[in-house]
This record gives C-alpha cells, structure tokens and sequence, in this order.
C-alpha cells in the first residue's frame, strides 16, 4: 500500500458540484442554528457573538484545509530518497506546524488577552510565526540530512523549472524516481502551509477561548480561566486535526509544494473543512449551553 | 482508489467484533457509573481501562477495514481523525450529564457517530473518495474515539460526569486550573488512546497479518496507556483506587505482552534466539 502504488483514479481530483453545494447549505443551516441559539439565550453572549464565533472558527478550518495543501509530504517514498518532501505523512506534519503554532498563540493570547485591540492580532501572528518556524526549522533539517546524510540534491520531479528561482530540476533528478531533496519551492510552501496552518489553528483558540470565557463563569462559581484555556485548547486540537486528516484524504498521499498538480484540488477541501468547521464549531459551543 | 489492496479474511468477523467492543466499553463505563453514583465509591475506575481497551478493539478491527482500501494517508490518520471528532462528542455529551448523568455513555456514542457520519459523508462525497466503507468507518471510528477517551478518562477521575473532569475539590475548596481538562490532562490521554489506536494495525499489518495478534497487540497497548493514566490517577482519586488501577493494569500488561511475544513467535517465519557471541581467543 506504498503512495507509489496508490495511483488516483481518472477523476479523484474532480470538483464535486452536487456534493460541495449540499455541504455549504448544511453549513449555513448550521451557523443559522447557532443564530437562533444564541438568540434564544442557550449560549451565552447573544446571537450576533454567537454566529461571530462559529463564523471565525469556520473562517480557522478554511485557514487549515488551504494551508495543509503547501506541505512538502513525501511519505515513504521521499525516506528512501525516491520523491520530494518530508518523509512523514500529511496528518502529523500538519499536526506538528499546527500545534507548534497554536502554543505560539496561545502563549501571546495569555500575555495580552484575546480581545479585539492588539491582543486578538498579535495572538494570531504569534500563532502564525510559531507553525512557520516550525515547518521552517523542519525543512531545513530535512534537506541538511538528504544533502549531507544521503547524499543527493534536491530536484523537484513536477515541474522542469523552479519557479522562483529559475534553476532547471532535470539535470539533479535522478533516473526511476519522482525527484528527490526539498526544492527551494517545496521549502517556502512549507513554511507558508506552517503560518496558514498556525495561523488557523489559533484563529479556533482565541474565538473558543473568548467564548468560554464569556460562558463558563455562569455556569461554575470561581476563576474558571484554567478551565477555559483547557477546553478550548482540546477543542481546538481536535478540530485541527479532523481538518488535516480530511485535506489529506483530499491530497491522498504525497504533494510536492504549492507547484504541484495536485495543490489544485484545494477548493475541494475548503468546502469540506467549512461543513466539518461548522458541525465541530457548533458541538464545541454546545458544551457550555444553559440548557 | 476504490481497489482493496489487501484482504484481510480471518476468524471473527467485523460486525461481531464491533458489537463484542462496544458491549464491553459501554457495560464497563456503566459499572463504572454505577460505582461512582450509587455505590459513592472511585475502586471501579479501572473498570474505564476495560472500556478503553473494548473501544480499541472495535477500533482496531475499523481501522483494519478502512485501511485495506489504499486511503493514501496513513495508518495514523485514521487514528487522529478518531480522537478528533471523538473528543468534541465526549465532552458535549459530558456537558448533557447535567440532565442525568447515567446518559452520558450512550450520549457520547450517539453524538459522535452523527458526528462521524458528517465527516464520512464529506470525505466519501465531497473529497471524492469513493471507498464503500468511508462513512460507516469514520462514524465508527469516532464512536470509537469517544469511548476510548471517556475510558480514560473514567481511570483517571473516576466518572464520567462535566463536573467531576472539569473541577478539583482540594481542601474543601472548589479549583477548576488542577482539574482533568484545566490542567490539559486531557491533552495526555488524547494522544495516549490515539496512539494505542492507531499503532496495532500499523505494526501488524501486511500479508502475515493475523487477528489474534493484532487484538492482543490492541490489548498490550490499551494496558500500556492504561499505566500511565493510572499514575496520572493518584492526583484526582482515592490512593486505593489509584494503586487497584496501576496494579491491574501492570499486570494486564505484562501478561498480554507476553501473549503477543507468543503469538509474534507464532506467526514468525523462523525464530533463533540471541545468544552471546563466544569469544575465539578464548577458546
């Protein structure tokens, strides 16, 4: 079951129509239903920070599903030196810039508070710079140990050029393999996936937080602020990686960088990530309703 | 993509493996509730081990259907996808335990196989999978997810209920930032029963696989989590029902591990046991 093996069919990468307009009505109806459950007093904060919140939080899986589609994965194939990427599979790369990015935001949200002045938008670059750095860091490892522990040179196998740096590809590529190393192209795809990945995931964190924040002090007597940050964080993972997980069945295995054919695909996975953001959200907001 | 790669034709089937799995995590979380709120006692919460491994077994044999689709992914993916959308039903249907707390078990499973239909239905029609068993296998696996995470949880606190993982009574004080979720205990047994889920198929798949081994493999692996939840217990239960729970689950362990060495032995094509080089000089 190698990803060389796995060929997609003729048309796995085709748009569904039918599929994805059902999906963004479901998500609609969905965001409406928390309109009116804010409205009617079950969560807390009135209707319109309600839809605000659950329309962010969507906004943050959208974020996700397009940043999951700029990763380098190279899965087995690129450990043994025979495609380009990283050598591990979307899923836990994804995780990793993520959940790196989120302990960025999180940590900025604790030091200058979510609100809407400069602590929602310096949380946010936090979360940004910390899957950035991540994925950057990652990278750079990655070709030090293909360079210098393998031995080979990073040739793309997609495209006869790079297209920022104009190198030609065809000459460094060895023969019977997809191309190997991380191309120059495949490195800024992925950091750009790490900042819209932690840029996402923190998205999620601060509206969740906001959101409980407002709601749990009544339910529970006391400094429920641990509580909060505890909620949301789990929250915020779990939401995370159901996005990562279902952009990876939309990439199905490898993806060399933001050049490849099958980045195409990614308006695919925003609708998915918009219906699956939207169920999530709604669940997670559930939680503290006064029923 | 729809090709399935690998058969996996073996003793028990599916259907009778998910409903063996769901009966003894769902059974073992309501002696577990039962204990906590009738008996008023925390020595059941290792019961929430038995539940965990229940759900790792229905999981386990999920994933071995999923994955013998070639989904491109992963085995791991599967794993993370179940804990993700299981976390977000276990913790709304926590939430409903204000109603009545002995719902929660049955609430969680409900929640996240709608939940998991949703994102069946995405992955299948929307991404365009095409696999026959996609939504009935991520509905399952997040029932799964659900399950195994109330286990733990149910090892580490000793119930089920949003207050009891939610709040600490320390010195007669109400705390909520040392809780099961303030203090992101949570975040550990996350990663714990994802990894126990997804790593038994991972390791034991290919053409040797065999069912048995894989179970015991899913077993050795829900003591080992179960190990570690345990010690994570003496900080929330009883220290009774802290040690019946690390004890219960270190000899669990051991057992089981030995079992699948056994079983490994079993399947092996040759075994030679290691034995130290002689030195030549000596001789």
């Amino acid at each position: 079951m190698s990803a060389i093996a796995a060929k997609p069919g003729a048309n796995a990468g085709a748009f569904q129509p039918v599929a994805s307009i059902i999906a963004l009505v479901i998500a609609v109806i969905l965001i409406g239903a928390a309109y009116f459950l804010g409205s009617a007093g079950i969560l807390a904060g009135g209707a319109l920070f309600v839809v605000q919140t659950i329309c962010l939080i969507v906004l943050g899986t959208a974020l996700i599903a397009f940043g999951v589609h700029f990763v380098p994965v190279g899965g087995a194939p690129a450990a043994m030196g025979q495609a380009p990427g990283i050598a591990t599979g979307v899923a836990m790369l994804a995780t990793g810039a993520g959940l790196a990015g989120l302990f960025g935001g999180a940590w900025a949200a604790a030091t200058f508070g979510t609100g809407f002045g400069s602590g929602f938008w310096l949380s946010l670059v936090g979360g940004a710079i910390g899957g950035g750095l991540m994925m950057a860091i990652t990278c750079l490892m990655v070709n030090i140990s293909y360079v210098f522990g393998m031995g080979i040179p990073p040739a793309s196998g997609k495209v006869a050029k790079d297209p920022i740096t104009k190198d030609t590809q065809a000459a460094y590529k060895s023969q019977g393999t997809e191309g190997h190393g991380l191309p120059f192209i495949s490195y800024v795809g992925g950091v750009i996936g790490g900042l819209f990945g932690g840029l996402g995931g923190t998205l999620i964190y601060v509206e969740l937080l906001d959101f409980y924040n407002a709601a749990l002090p009544k339910m529970f007597v006391g400094e429920t602020g641990a509580l909060a940050v505890g909620l949301a964080g789990i929250f915020a993972i779990g939401i995370f990686l159901v996005i990562a997980v279902l952009s990876a069945y939309n990439i199905t295995g490898t993806i060399e960088g933001p050049h490849d054919p099958k980045f195409k695909r990614f308006p695919r996975a925003i609708v998915a990530a918009i219906l699956a953001g939207a169920v999530c959200g709604l669940v997670a907001l559930l939680v503290v309703a006064a029923f | 993509m729809s090709v399935k790669v690998e058969a996996s034709h073996d003793g028990v089937p599916h259907n009778k493996v998910m409903i063996i799995g769901a009966v003894i995590a769902l059974v073992s979380l309501y002696i577990a509730v039962i204990g906590h709120d009738l008996l008023h006692i925390d020595y059941l919460a290792f019961f929430g081990g038995i539940a965990f491994i229940g759900a790792l077994i229905w999981g386990n044999s999920t994933i071995k259907k999923l994955c013998s689709y070639g989904i491109g992914t992963g085995v791991p993916s599967a794993g993370m996808l179940a804990f993700g959308s299981g976390v977000i039903a276990l913790l709304f249907a926590s939430a409903l335990g204000a109603i009545s707390v002995w719902i929660i078990p049955v609430a969680a499973l409900v929640i996240a196989l709608i939940v998991g239909l949703i994102l069946g239905w995405i992955s299948n029609s929307v991404l365009n999978m095409k696999i026959p068993v996609m939504t009935r296998s991520i509905a399952e696996l997040a029932a799964v997810g659900a399950l195994a995470l109330m286990g733990l949880g149910v090892v580490a606190v000793g119930c089920v209920g949003f207050n009891e993982i939610a709040t600490l009574e320390l010195l007669g004080v109400t705390v909520f930032n040392t809780s099961y979720i303030g203090a992101g205990v949570i975040a550990v047994s996350f990663m714990l029963g994802a990894i126990a889920l997804q790593h038994p198929f991972n390791a034991c798949l290919g053409p040797g696989e065999k069912q048995d081994r894989t179970n015991m493999l899913a077993i050795e692996c829900g003591f080992l989590s179960m190990i570690v939840m345990a010690v994570i217990s003496f900080a929330f239960v009883s220290m009774i029902a802290a040690w019946i729970s690390l004890i219960i689950a270190i000899i669990g362990w051991l057992v089981s591990y030995k079992k699948y060495f056994a079983l490994s032995k079993r399947d092996a094509a040759a075994w030679l046991d290691a034995k130290p080089f002689v030195d030549s000089e000596e001789q």
